[in-house]
């Protein structure tokens, strides 16, 4: 099938991109176009109009202040990578973007794009979720700001009007006594789609201790799930303080009873909505693999 | 030949198309664009089976384009492929489809001044179905109720009916296998079950068609084979074959999906013939993922054999789901016995081989022609062997090998073939080498020991295999199967070899050019590929069954050799000294070929100056023709070990190290070569871990074509460079041209066996279904509770 005819806008400013969109009901913005073009060449959208906003300033800056970062809707997946506070202090969202699809589709397609799509199995919004991100959606009557777990409602459903654009992502940089982790698992290791995505970010006292840990899934529900028993059973303990002396071989096991609960637990949280014991086993297993990771500072397979 | 001392043949010089190819100078058949041109498109049916109960074009012919249907063209049914004689030639192909008996199928066509127009008019053409039940699964097409998908195909000039679905039959026995099971002290049995996995070349087929004022038509195909295509097209149209001209044209890749004239050829060709003018038609992925797939279904195998490994027999039973058409089913029927008695001696068998339609996307060679499916499945088997016997793999294998000396009949029994290079036992002690088979531990020691509780754990697993250098035979029999060449000197001493082999992208052609450099002194880079059509080369059947450098190498050498004996004689004559007393060799100082006198070394002439004088002497062109049936089809063996490793908590399969070895006698261009052998441990890799191919209960394929769903091995699932030791047979073929046999299909046919086998070695559990998916591989250990 070839691509049906459709028009073309492109503003020259977030002004009259708003504007756009107010008055051509039925418009799609588009940016990187990786998963509308796809569609619309699939015959699953014919949208009349498209407003490309991929070039708009507003949307392309990612801006780091008072410890928080903000991601313009048209940031590519690619730049995401290259920027180095992203790739020094957001390890989950650098590991997130890393599995992300391909090069040539991660040098087009966009966070904003990625979370508007909300496709289930987006690599962007667990990754996000455990960030405690916020993104920002204007109109030409105005900019609101939501919770990322309130703007994804469900499978390919978000809280955007029709005649809003997706501005902003923004989440507080994790602190430094932080770790991370983000873990896909997909049939082939590059240009695949999650059939498991897990996402951990937690916060350690001066001790050791657990303050505070989330863990979200993707893939596993209509929207990512947050994995709240598994949460609450690493807060308060120090299971990253107990890591082995010497690093872990690939192959033996950390023999950490408070990760395979925190694990199994994950893996119940996803239990019962996928469906698939297939996957619960493997959020078991992705998330036993970070919060390992995380403890020992080594992802398990590299150290042999 | 005896051997001798190479000059070009196993050095590496630049692609001859390779600034074309990696700067998108390179023109494909989608790239072809002439004045005039219109645009096609198809209609294609949205089920997967029912009857056409109407068709209105009206609102599409008022947009001014030209639309063909049923109706419009000759109705005279075809097979796609003519490489099967025509007496015992099924047919059931038209250009344009009565009945729909697959998703997709091509029910009208369109012309258009662009491809927009084309498209909207596609969507304009109203079809009438009255849809039936669909038959997506080989057992269930079988049964005496199931709707029938033809009542009839031709075969020969015959026309037959078709019963309960079944295409063709195919039984063949040898010895007594009642007897030898008797006799047997052990057995080892399976069922195995294979995907319909798409081809996933890169460039979709496509065609342009130009229509001649002489009522001829002038085709630039995607194909691998021109001659044939040419063929089909002057049969289908009654056309002259003197009027049908088809170009050879470079083709993005193709695993076997051009092995026939592809759909679209014939609908472009009648698309330019109603509207006059020239007609360019390309399948969209879509479209092109609906059109063709491997044989898929099921092969049952039980082995019989002595205590001490000895083979005895084998009862095998292959149900083929051969989807919408019989391309060559018979044959695929008996290679698929041919790869088993042809990888192993196996004195008595038992055979019974049913190929059975479905609705589906058509089922054609790909890489390997049954062979990658039976040799999973025998490699298997001969582990699960090994096993019971507590024999090594490896021994119990070079206990049963068909090596030097022995006779088999890979491409099916009328192709019989007697081993003349063996690499295998060298292939073996260095593969083994390389892994670090000696330190592996046996599946059932790992079994019992605490490396069985590991999360991640290594197995490593043997495959062997072999593919048919081509399916030559000393006699004639059901399969057509030779080569021709043309060789002619320029005035300037450089040659030109026109040939209408296709080359898939391997290095086929650059195989060649190397041949008749060396047989005739020239520098590689003086041997021009000429560029080919139907109506000025000689007839090449197709490439195919890993057959170019070897049968198309050999018509090539041929004419090379005959041109040679005519530079000696011709030089002779200006020389006054007797033909027998000169020689040829490439004179690396004067950069040119040079014909002597070994005892008078003053009495030599170059091949400029030979060719130029035949020139100004106004007396002849030094040129060869010659055709070539090669009268064995040597088997060109690979023998792959695969070290992976397995996550017990998410089912992955990670490959760790390679060691793959290749006989393909002569090594004619070492760096492609490698490239060949890693391109087969790709698509045998994902042919083993990831690649499926679904169809719903409608018949829909569940991908849609879509690259999201359908999983081709990409550069990320191949081992690092350290892990990859490609290495090759010192091996000569005393048949093939400098010793040369092939390699292609070879280099796919033992991968999936090998990773099977190493993932069994790692967790104890062996799988019978490819792909051994994540997925299955957790369902399985949590099944033997194995997992840690």
């Amino acid at each position: 099938m070839t691509v049906p005819a459709f028009n073309y806008l492109k503003p020259d400013s977030l002004a009259e991109a708003l504007d756009m969109l107010a008055t051509e009901p039925g418009a799609y913005p588009i940016a990187g176009g990786t998963n509308l073009m796809v569609d619309v060449r699939a015959g699953k959208l014919s949208p009349e109009t498209m407003i490309d906003v991929g070039d708009l300033d507003e949307l392309r800056g990612i801006v780091v202040k008072d410890s928080q970062m903000t991601i313009g809707g048209a940031v590519t997946i690619a730049e995401l990578l290259r920027h180095e506070i992203i790739r020094q202090r957001v390890p989950v969202l650098f590991a997130a973007g890393k599995t992300f699809a391909n090069t040539l589709i991660r040098n087009r397609a966009t966070v904003g794009g990625n979370l508007v799509n909300a496709a289930p199995c987006s690599d962007t919004a667990p990754a996000l979720l455990v960030l405690d991100a916020e993104v920002s959606l204007s109109s030409s009557s105005g900019t609101r700001w939501i919770p990322l777990t309130e703007f994804l409602v469900g499978a390919f459903q978000t809280q955007r009007r029709a005649d809003e654009l997706l501005m902003e992502v923004r989440f507080p940089i994790p602190p430094a006594s932080s770790r991370g982790g983000f873990e896909k698992m997909g049939l082939r290791k590059i240009s695949c789609m999650a059939k498991v995505d897990v996402a951990v970010m937690a916060d350690f006292d001066e001790r050791g201790a657990c303050k505070d840990a989330r863990i979200a899934l993707g893939a596993v529900a209509p929207i990512p799930l947050r994995a709240e028993k598994a949460e609450a059973s690493l807060v308060g303990t120090a299971f990253i303080a107990r890591a082995p002396e010497k690093p872990v071989r690939c192959g033996e096991q950390v023999q950490d009873k408070t990760i395979e609960e925190a694990a199994r637990l994950a893996g119940e949280a996803a239990s019962p909505r996928s469906g698939s014991e297939y996957k619960r086993q493997v959020v078991y297993g992705l998330t036993r693999r970070i919060l390992t990771a995380m403890a020992t500072g080594i992802r398990d397979g590299e150290a042999s | 030949m005896t051997e001798r001392e190479l000059q070009i043949i196993g050095r590496d010089f630049p692609r001859k198309d390779a600034v074309a190819r990696v700067t998108g100078k390179e023109r494909y058949t989608v790239d072809i664009s002439l004045p005039r041109m219109l645009h096609g498109r198809i209609l294609s049916s949205p089920y997967a089976h029912a009857n056409i109960l109407s068709i209105d074009t009206s609102m599409a012919e008022a947009m001014g384009v030209t639309v063909i249907t049923f109706a419009d063209v000759p109705q005279k049914r075809y097979n796609e492929r003519i490489i099967t004689i025509p007496p015992v030639l099924h047919k059931d192909h038209t250009v344009l489809a009565d009945k729909v008996r697959r998703m997709g199928e091509a029910i009208a066509a369109v012309a258009a001044e662009t491809e927009e127009l084309a498209e909207r008019a596609v969507r304009a053409i109203k079809v009438e179905y009255e849809v039936l039940p669909a038959l997506v699964d080989a057992q269930e097409a079988m049964k005496p109720d199931a709707p029938a998908i033809y009542d009839t195909v031709m075969f020969g000039e015959t026309e037959i009916a078709i019963k309960n679905n079944i295409a063709c039959t195919r039984d063949i026995d040898e010895g007594d296998y009642e007897t030898a099971l008797a006799q047997a002290d052990v057995t080892v049995e399976g069922s195995f079950k294979l995907e319909k996995i798409y081809h996933a070349q890169m460039e979709t087929k496509s065609c342009v068609c130009r229509p001649e004022p002489d009522g001829g038509l002038t085709v630039w195909p995607t194909t691998q084979s021109i001659h044939n295509v040419r063929i089909l097209l002057g049969e289908i149209f009654d056309i002259p074959l003197s009027k049908v001209n088809v170009h050879r044209v470079p083709i993005g890749g193709t695993f076997g999906s051009s092995i026939q004239m592809n759909a679209p050829i014939p609908i472009c060709a009648a698309l330019a013939l109603k509207s006059g003018r020239p007609v360019k038609l390309t399948l969209t992925r879509e479209e092109d993922a609906h059109d063709h797939t491997r044989y898929g279904g099921t092969i049952d195998i039980k082995l019989a054999a002595k205590s001490d490994g000895t083979l005895l027999g084998a009862d095998m039973k292959v149900v083929a789901d051969i989807g919408v058409h019989n391309i060559q089913a018979y044959s695929f029927l008996g290679v698929s016995i041919g790869w088993l008695v042809s990888l192993y001696k196996i004195p008595n068998i038992r055979y019974r081989g049913t190929a059975v339609y479905t609705n589906k996307a058509l089922s054609c060679a790909m890489q390997g022609f049954g062979n990658p499916q039976v040799t999973f499945a025998a490699e298997s088997l001969m582990d699960e062997l090994a096993d019971k016997l507590n024999i090594d793999p490896i021994d119990l294998r070079m206990k049963n090998y068909i090596g030097l000396g022995d006779t088999f009949w890979g491409q099916g029994p009328q192709v019989k073939s007697v081993v003349l290079s063996d690499g295998v036992p060298e292939l073996m002690r260095k593969g083994a080498e390389l892994i670090g088979w000696s330190k592996r531990i046996t599946t059932e020691a790992r079994r019992l020991t605490k490396s069985n509780s590991d999360r991640v754990r290594r197995g490593i697993g043997v495959g062997r295999g072999f593919h048919t250098s081509s399916a030559g035979a000393p006699q004639p029999g059901d399969v057509i199967d030779f080569s021709g060449a043309m060789v002619k000197l320029n005035i300037d001493g450089s040659v030109d070899v026109i040939t209408a082999l296709m080359d898939h992208g391997g290095g086929t052609l650059e195989a060649l050019a190397k041949i008749v450099g060396e047989e005739l002194g020239v520098p590689f880079d003086l041997v021009n590929m000429a560029p080919a059509e139907t109506c000025s080369t000689v007839y090449d059947c197709v490439t195919h069954a890993t057959r170019g450098v070897y049968a198309g190498g050999g018509a090539a050498y041929k004419a090379a050799h005959s041109l040679r004996k005519e530079i000696i004689e011709t030089a002779a004559k200006f020389l006054n000294v007797y033909p027998d007393a000169l020689d040829l060799k490439l004179d690396d100082e004067k950069g040119q070929g040079v014909v002597y006198c070994r005892s008078i070394p003053e009495k030599q002439m170059t091949l400029k100056e030979i060719a130029t004088r035949c020139w100004s002497e106004s007396w002849k062109t030094i040129a060869a023709v010659e055709s070539y049936r090669p009268t064995n089809c040597p088997p060109a063996y690979v023998t792959v070990f695969v070290e992976v490793e397995v996550d017990t908590w998410t089912g992955v399969v990670t490959t760790k190290n390679v060691a793959m070895g290749s006989d393909c006698g002569t090594v004619m261009n070492p760096a492609m070569a490698i490239g060949q052998l890693e391109g087969g441990l790709s698509k045998g890799a994902g042919y083993a871990l990831f690649e499926t191919n679904g169809w719903d209960a409608e018949g829909q394929l569940l991908s849609r074509g879509s690259w999201m769903d359908m999983k081709v091995a990409g550069i990320g699932e191949m081992p690092s460079n350290d892990g990859l030791h490609m290495h090759f047979a010192d091996s000569y073929e005393p048949t093939g041209p400098f010793g040369a046999k092939g390699i292609g299909e070879a280099a796919m046919n033992p991968v999936a066996a090998a990773y099977a086998n190493a993932i069994t070695n790692a967790i104890g559990i062996r799988f019978y279904e490819l792909p051994i998916t994540p997925e299955r591989i957790l369902k399985a250990l949590e099944k033997g509770g194995e997992r840690s």
